[in-house]
């Protein structure tokens, strides 16, 4: 039977199988990006340096937010839900987005598609960052209620 | 917070422990510390009210205003 349990193992195994996704993406990006320019048809020849360069700078704020939602559900699964640090955590998951969107966003002036990565990964920041408010309101709650006798 | 909770004074005057209070009262040791320490955020009326049948006293001997502007 379906349970929380299994829902947190299961979102902690896509976090994995997007960790090594990106792995292999940067691992592979010579390669993929030769093959996207050559394939694209979009006049992509001599662009491969600055796809070299958003591939490898993208996987820094791309690895922080995985390791961070893994660090997340860690706690989570010890039943550590509505504490400082989990807001902290949402916190910086939120900033990678926008750290993220902003490197979408400079490149966005080689390979105009970048736009919408720009916008996704800045509309998910914010949706992160509105969670993260929410946490915050809960953990005071939550203290409030834990402290009144 | 300049809200002060003068527990032990009136505890103290009683002659009462922690532990006779808490089991009068109906509340745990701990909260009662919790009470004690000015950790507390709020205070329920109930406990109050059981506050003050065991130690025969006010809620204005137990809660202390301090404008700790004041110095």
């Amino acid at each position: 039977m379906w349970n929380g349990e299994k829902s947190i193992t299961l979102s902690k195994c896509c976090i994995l199988f997007f960790m090594c996704v990106l792995l292999a993406v940067v691992v592979s990006a010579p390669w993929l990006i030769n093959w996207f320019i050559l394939f694209s048809q979009a006049g992509l020849e001599g662009t491969e340096f600055f796809f070299k360069a958003t591939i490898y700078v993208g996987f820094i704020p791309a690895a922080c937010l995985l390791y961070s939602l893994l660090l997340l559900l860690r706690r989570i699964e010890d039943g550590q839900v509505f504490i400082t640090e989990n807001v902290e955590r949402l916190r910086r998951i939120s900033w990678c987005c926008f750290f993220g969107a902003g490197i979408a966003l400079v490149s966005v002036f080689y390979y105009y598609p970048w736009l919408f990565v720009m916008v996704a990964a800045a509309f998910m920041g914010l949706i992160v960052r509105v969670v993260k408010n929410v946490v915050a309101q809960a953990v005071a709650l939550k203290d409030e209620s834990e402290y009144t006798i | 917070m300049p809200i002060v909770v003068n527990l032990d004074v009136m505890m103290a005057k009683r002659k009462m422990s922690s532990g006779e209070l808490a089991e009068k009262i109906g509340i745990s040791q701990a909260n009662l510390s919790i009470l004690k320490t000015g950790k507390a955020k709020a205070i329920r009326f109930s406990t109050m009210e059981a506050i003050c049948r065991a130690l025969e006293c006010q809620p204005g001997n137990i809660l202390e205003y301090r404008d700790l502007d004041e110095g």
